[in-house]
């Protein structure tokens, strides 16, 4: 190493000869996360965000489901009462009139 | 896109921000700090447990930073103050050995696989552990950071003629290690 004998400092590299394990940094800031506890922060945060998703799916899905069966149940009523309209309109001595009328005809058919 | 100084600080203030801001600080600056840190204790475990000391500190610490520095300023006064307490404790251990503290440190350099230095920057390293461990931070914050002697100023709070003077003599030292081995 003799040549070294009158060697200035500047001349030697600057590069720092350490190295770290991979993805050390990376780590390093995760553990410091949960050390804060800012990862249990964000994982309370996502939990109540997912709850409020699914609160909002299952209230689309019985809003949807109550409005079916008033539908439906309208739809009923409604054939309901179209029939006892009918029924009401129609005088009932024409009705039996028009079934002795049909009678002997048809036993004349036959 | 990440906030500004200033926003981190006034998060400081809210207690529903103050972990996410903390969390954005430790992804800024861990690596400056390790290196800083590393720098001087030499191997990669024990600048890992100062640097998770010195963030620690800054978490606890949060309530006493009322943004009067730089963050950046804030967190080397701690790294360095932890990095000194660190290798005092490490010399009070040896105070009873006849194990020379420098000498163990310089063997646990050798033999950490996070070392990958040639001869000349090992004995760089030796040199450099020769000095006092004041004139060692000036010294590796100037040499290998190129720290302005202001900033140095601010975070180790002597005045920049001392911090001057204490690199002049720190390099000295160095070249005359250098030309007294061989």
């Amino acid at each position: 190493m003799k040549n070294n004998k009158n060697i200035g400092i500047e001349k030697i590299s600057k590069e720092l000869p350490f190295s770290v394990p991979e993805n050390y940094f990376n780590q390093f800031a995760l553990q410091m996360d949960e050390q804060i506890g800012f990862r249990k922060h964000l994982q309370h945060k996502n939990i109540k965000t997912w709850m409020y998703i699914a609160a909002m799916f299952i209230g689309i899905i019985v809003t949807g489901q109550v409005f079916y069966s008033i539908n439906q149940n309208n739809a009923t009523r409604n054939a309901d009462n179209y029939e006892s309209y009918v029924l009401s309109q129609v005088n009932e001595n024409s009705l039996v009139d028009l079934y002795v009328d049909e009678a002997p005809s048809k036993s004349n058919e036959k | 896109m990440n906030p500004t100084e200033e926003e981190l600080v006034l998060q400081f203030s809210q207690p529903t921000h103050r972990a996410g801001a903390f969390s954005i600080i430790v992804r800024t600056y861990q690596e400056r700090l390790y290196w800083h840190i590393r720098k001087m204790v030499l191997i990669h475990d024990d600048a890992n447990d100062v640097l998770q000391n010195t963030f620690m500190k800054a978490w606890n610490g949060l309530d006493g930073f009322r943004g009067d520095s730089q963050i950046s300023t804030w967190l080397y006064r701690i790294a360095t103050n932890e990095t000194l307490t660190f290798l005092t404790n490490k010399r009070m251990r040896f105070q009873n050995s006849i194990d020379d503290v420098d000498e163990v440190m310089l063997q646990n350099l050798k033999s950490d696989t996070y070392f990958n230095g040639n001869e000349i920057q090992l004995k760089l390293q030796k040199a450099i552990l020769t000095l006092p461990e004041k004139q060692r931070l000036v010294f590796n914050m100037k040499y290998y950071d190129d720290i302005t002697y202001d900033q140095m100023e601010a975070i180790l709070g002597t005045s920049v003629g001392a911090l001057k003077a204490s690199y002049h003599f720190a390099v000295k030292k160095i070249e005359k290690y250098f030309s007294d081995e061989d």
